[in-house]
């Protein structure tokens, strides 16, 4: 099974981007955790993408695709903007006391520690990163 | 998102409905800010209607944290539901915040 989109990168289209989420999970019969951990770490992925990427002010379209095959569920975010890897961000210490926990840098954490397998690629002037978790 | 305010006792309690993601999170923001501006020091954040909350949530919360602590203030937060707990597992955050099971114990 396999979906593909594409959205415009700026904030509003986060909630277009949940709204077809929604609409798979049901599709799909994903559980709501599942469902809900989707929707986040896509929300983070793409969001970073759309602050990150783009420093001309234009419109641009970010593919997604996902795809659900023998319980392997493959996310893929493919872009057209400046590399940037989200990978390369520094991880919060999240063992810090709250006086010195840093506010930044949540949203790559919580992506690394739901999907089972990240990685990034810089092919063709395009940003790929690819999200894989065993359901 | 809707958020209600009840002041129950010593405490302001704030109970949370709905998502808190990256194009709404300046509601929270914004209704926190208000409870400081009255000079609240004892917060409930009561999250049992949140059923979705990001990274742009998260730092809404730590935020909050950090300036209720620096007043000598409380935030205790009850009543999330499963999933929520989860992303605050992994964050971190649980560590570092006051959960309660029950709005009841939070306030005691």
């Amino acid at each position: 099974m396999k979906e593909v989109f594409e959205i415009e990168n700026k904030i509003e289209a986060l909630s277009i981007l949940a709204g077809k989420i929604e609409e798979l999970a049901e599709k799909w019969e994903l559980s709501m955790p599942l469902t809900m951990n989707l929707n986040l770490v896509l929300e983070e992925a793409v969001s970073n993408v759309i602050f990150y990427a783009f420093n001309d002010h234009q419109k641009h379209l970010i593919q997604i695709s996902l795809a659900l095959e023998n319980k392997i569920l493959t996310v893929e975010i493919v872009d057209d903007g400046i590399p940037f890897d989200p990978l390369s961000q520094k991880l919060p210490d999240i063992t810090l006391p709250v006086e010195e926990r840093p506010i930044g840098g949540l949203g790559i954490l919580l992506i690394l520690k739901i999907m089972d397998q990240v990685s990034y690629s810089r092919q063709n002037n395009q940003n790929r990163l690819t999200l894989v978790k065993n359901i | 998102m809707n958020i209600t305010k009840e002041k129950i006792g010593e405490f302001l309690v704030l109970t949370l409905y709905g998502r808190v993601d990256t194009n709404n999170f300046n509601e929270l923001e914004q209704a926190i800010g208000q409870v400081f501006e009255a000079d609240e020091k004892k917060i409930v954040l009561n999250c049992s209607g949140l059923n979705y909350i990001s990274s742009s949530g998260l730092r809404i919360f730590l935020t909050a944290l950090k300036k209720v602590n620096a007043m000598h203030g409380t935030l205790h937060l009850c009543s999330m539901q499963p999933v929520i707990k989860e992303i605050f597992d992994i964050s971190g955050f649980s560590t570092i915040f006051q959960i309660f099971d029950t709005q009841k114990e939070a306030l005691e």
